[in-house]
């Protein structure tokens, strides 16, 4: 692990097309301004895995599940009367 | 093409259909190939079914019948499908659908990717509710 000391208005370049300013440092938090490429994802580390999680959820859900949930879920058809 | 799913069984398929996620999903990073899969018996949620795993599959919902409102970025562009996973309950209530990361699929290219949105108010768990959506869409 790089460690390095950086004050407000400083910057970090990574590479060609990352820089990470640190914008303020305020009640034991650091604002930082990152900007990069779009391609490239940028999130917070439990940002990943509460995504992360979410998915594995839905990724053991039962078709039979899904199939009440979805009738649940959708309204009754209006009866006229 | 065929490839067999333990919840859908036999799908059939064509070359063209494949959804391709280069990237994968977030924690699903080495899965690339999925189908998406279209199911009367749960409607409105379809499926995105994996063609490397037989017990991996996700299911899916149009966002806009759930809010009309919701746009992923205009970045992303027009020629796009997006769809929110959905983690559900048999009761519909505790089921949630994901707002912040959607799956969004080039409709040219067939490839697609699931997307990390900026916007912070986004629910990872946006709770579905009975009744929410008026009708099945086709």
């Amino acid at each position: 692990m790089l460690i390095l000391s950086r004050k407000p208005e400083e910057e970090i370049r990574i590479g060609e097309h990352v820089t990470i300013k640190v914008l303020a440092i305020h009640n034991g938090q650091v604002k930082l301004g990152i900007e990069a490429p779009r391609e490239m994802r940028v999130f917070r580390a439990e940002l990943y895995s509460e995504i992360q999680a979410a998915n594995v959820e839905a990724s053991q859900v039962d078709r039979r599940v899904a199939a009440k949930a979805a009738a649940s879920l959708i309204k009754p058809k209006d009866k006229k009367s | 093409m065929k490839f067999t799913n333990w919840q859908f069984g036999e799908l059939e398929f064509e070359a063209d259909h494949v959804v391709k996620f280069t990237e994968g999903l977030i924690g699903f990073e080495h899965h690339h190939s999925f189908l998406i899969v279209d199911d009367v018996d749960t409607e409105p949620f379809r499926w995105l079914v994996s063609l490397e795993d037989a017990h991996l599959s996700f299911p899916l919902l149009d966002p806009g019948l759930l809010l009309p409102g919701y746009a992923v970025d205009a970045a992303t562009g027009g020629g796009k499908t997006v769809f929110v996973i959905a983690s559900l309950r048999p009761r519909v209530d505790g089921s949630t659908v994901n707002l912040r990361s959607p799956i969004v699929i080039d409709n040219a290219t067939r490839t697609a990717v699931q997307v990390i949105l900026d916007d912070e108010g986004l629910p990872l768990q946006f709770p579905l509710v009975p009744s929410a959506v008026t009708s099945a869409p086709r």
